[in-house]
């Protein structure tokens, strides 16, 4: 299993959800992706995805200002 | 010469600064303070923090003891002191002492009355039972916490949805409480606007705090021991082992009143510009005086210490006779408040208050970045901005997010002082780098959307007509991209990515009325100039995007 790392930090309009939709779409169930934003209201977003999408989500932390998100594709 | 007697009744912001500025002003006054409390100079809007434990001993909120008064300034503080009757023509004050009963007569050259504002208490059934308490002295919060101490309260009823009964029920969720705010008018915290309160509420809901507004409540019902067991909530009962009355609160006048000192209009003292009452040598200030609103030089009444310490500063140095005179023109009622995450403040008029003041209101809503988008920390703000259309002053803001509000409401609150408008808001030269602010601050883009909209380059809807319109046939189009309407959208609205605009526009009907919306209303402005050169003519902007809505998104 693969474990992808995404940086989204600095993204805004439309935002680190349209890039961690295009990733999703490449890898494979199993496979881990780990995302960076800075956009705070991505910690929303992320729980919000996941729930529609049936992604699991391993962890949502933040630390120094930067949002880290694990997630399991499904 | 004798030195000349200064009797303050009153002992907690406004009255020891007027006390400690008298002093300093001239060392020859001899100050006397009175005050009921056992406590004076403490940090009365501390007491909600005390509460939850953010403090945790009574004696960080003390600033100073009566004793330190002696020994620092040489002012005599007499606490558990209750003044009964002033007479004005002897220049008197006749006390009593709380604890013997022993009355004294205090001879005043000039006094100041600081006597403060006092809980309402709403006139219902079972307000007297145990557990039902305000949080308006160092002793009502002492007396909450030994509460705390001695039994586990399972939950809570706040009365009152204004800023203490909010900061309340916050501090009261940090210690386990289930808590539930019940609030009579629309919306909570009354003096803002209902747009920014909407959103205040959908927050504070999201942290699991219950909220009931336009909620009367009708009495309270006792449990086995005589306390306080439910709360009796219009047609419904709420199961509560503490309630917390914070209605607001009413000026102490009563002693000023009965030697025949002016009361105003607002039920404060009425006062000055130099804080005199409207008899000579009696000054009132703090809680208990009115005040002069900046904007509309209306008498209004903002019991707050940042105003209660301005004015006891201002009647310390007129009553010390020294030739510096001092006067306050009037106060903008600015204010802010943090809960949980959130930050919310307000300077000014708001929209509803510049409407009844007669004035040609225009607003925007408008989120931003507190600071650049990219630098780790930042947070999103929602300003509302209220001008004048004529003037194109600006009369008044409300500024809430997770982000820095403090720093905006306070260039506004000094912009608004100094007659700003728009025009010149947009222009100020405010400082930047991306840890602090972004390159056009918050400030400056909202003033910019305002320029915009009093040019008439766009229309834009609060999302309080949002409903209203959508029910009378309206089209809500989401401008965003397909992935950003997927993980959260407004209910009922359709997706049309700006990339797409121009090769779906057919899709829409042109005979509607269309709203237009995307994130915060940049995407959805640029939406907004296409369609119009496609010849749309019924279309409007959705002001604040989806980050301002303050309703249910799904």
């Amino acid at each position: 299993m693969a474990e992808i790392k995404i940086n989204a930090r600095g993204l805004q309009c439309p935002g680190p959800i349209v890039q961690l939709f295009k990733e999703a779409k490449t890898c494979a169930c199993g496979d881990i992706l780990c995302i960076e934003v800075t956009d705070h209201g991505f910690k929303k977003d992320i729980a919000s995805w996941c729930k529609k999408t049936n992604n699991i989500l391993l962890s949502l932390d933040e630390e120094n200002g930067v949002v880290k998100a694990r997630i399991k594709k499904a | 010469m004798e030195s000349e007697n200064v009797v303050i009744i009153g002992g907690v912001a406004a009255g020891t600064k007027a006390a400690a500025k008298a002093r300093r002003e001239n060392p020859d006054l001899k100050v006397t303070v009175l005050t009921r409390e056992s406590y004076v100079s403490y940090a009365g809007c501390g007491l909600p923090y005390y509460i939850g434990d953010v403090i945790k001993e009574e004696k960080e909120l003390v600033v100073k003891k009566p004793k330190d008064f002696l020994i620092d300034y040489d002012i005599e503080v007499i606490t558990g002191i209750e003044a009964l009757k002033i007479a004005p023509e002897e220049k008197t004050v006749t006390a009593k002492y709380l604890s013997d009963g022993a009355v004294r007569e205090f001879k005043y050259d000039k006094l100041v009355l600081a006597t403060g504002a006092s809980p309402f208490i709403p006139p219902v059934k079972g307000k007297e039972l145990g557990n039902i308490v305000t949080v308006r002295t160092l002793t009502e919060a002492f007396a909450i916490k030994k509460l705390f101490r001695e039994r586990k309260i399972k939950k809570a009823v706040v009365v009152g949805g204004g800023m203490i009964g909010l900061e309340v029920a916050e501090n009261l969720v940090h210690t386990g409480i289930k808590t539930t705010v019940v609030e009579l008018a629309p919306h909570i915290l009354p003096p803002f606007d209902q747009d920014a309160a909407r959103y205040v509420e959908k927050y504070l809901k999201e942290k699991g705090v219950e909220i009931l507004t336009g909620a009367a409540v009708k009495g309270f019902e006792a449990n086995s021991r005589g306390e306080v067991g439910a709360v009796l909530v219009e047609d419904s009962r709420l199961e509560a082992d503490l309630a917390v009355l914070s209605v607001g609160v009413r000026p102490n006048v009563e002693l000023a009143r009965e030697c025949g000192i002016q009361i105003g209009p607002t039920g404060a003292i009425a006062v000055n510009s130099k804080m005199e009452a409207s008899i000579s040598n009696i000054y009132a200030v703090g809680d208990c005086a009115e005040n002069t609103n900046l904007i509309t030089g209306r008498t209004v009444w903002y019991p707050m210490g940042s105003t209660a310490n301005k004015t006891g500063r201002v009647a310390g140095i007129n009553l010390s006779g020294t030739q510096t005179k001092d006067r306050i023109n009037g106060v903008l009622g600015t204010s802010i408040i943090k809960l949980f995450d959130l930050n919310a403040a307000k300077t000014g008029l708001s929209e509803r208050e510049a409407k009844s003041a007669g004035y040609d209101v225009v607003t925007a809503l408008v989120p931003a970045p507190d600071r650049a988008h990219y630098y780790p920390g930042s947070r999103d703000i929602i300003t509302k901005l209220i001008a004048d259309r004529n003037s194109r002053r600006v009369l008044g803001g409300q500024i809430f997010g997770e982000g820095v509000v403090d720093k905006p409401i306070d260039i506004l609150a000094t912009a608004i002082t100094f007659g700003a408008t728009v025009d010149q808001l947009a222009k100020l030269d405010l400082a930047y780098s991306p840890p602090f602010s972004t390159a056009m601050s918050s400030t400056i883009v909202s003033a910019n959307v305002m320029l915009n909209k009093l040019a008439g380059k766009f229309v834009g809807i609060s999302p309080l007509d949002l409903k209203e319109k959508m029910e009378k046939g309206a089209v809500l189009v989401d401008v965003r991209s397909t992935e950003e309407y997927f993980v959260r959208s407004i209910p009922g609205s359709i997706n049309i990515p700006l990339r797409e605009l121009a090769s779906r526009a057919g899709e829409i009907d042109r005979n509607s009325e269309i709203i237009l919306y995307c994130r915060v209303g940049l995407r959805s402005y640029m939406a907004f100039l296409k369609l119009k050169r496609m010849g749309f003519e019924k279309i409007s902007m959705l002001e604040g995007g989806i980050i301002a809505y303050p309703f249910a998104t799904e």
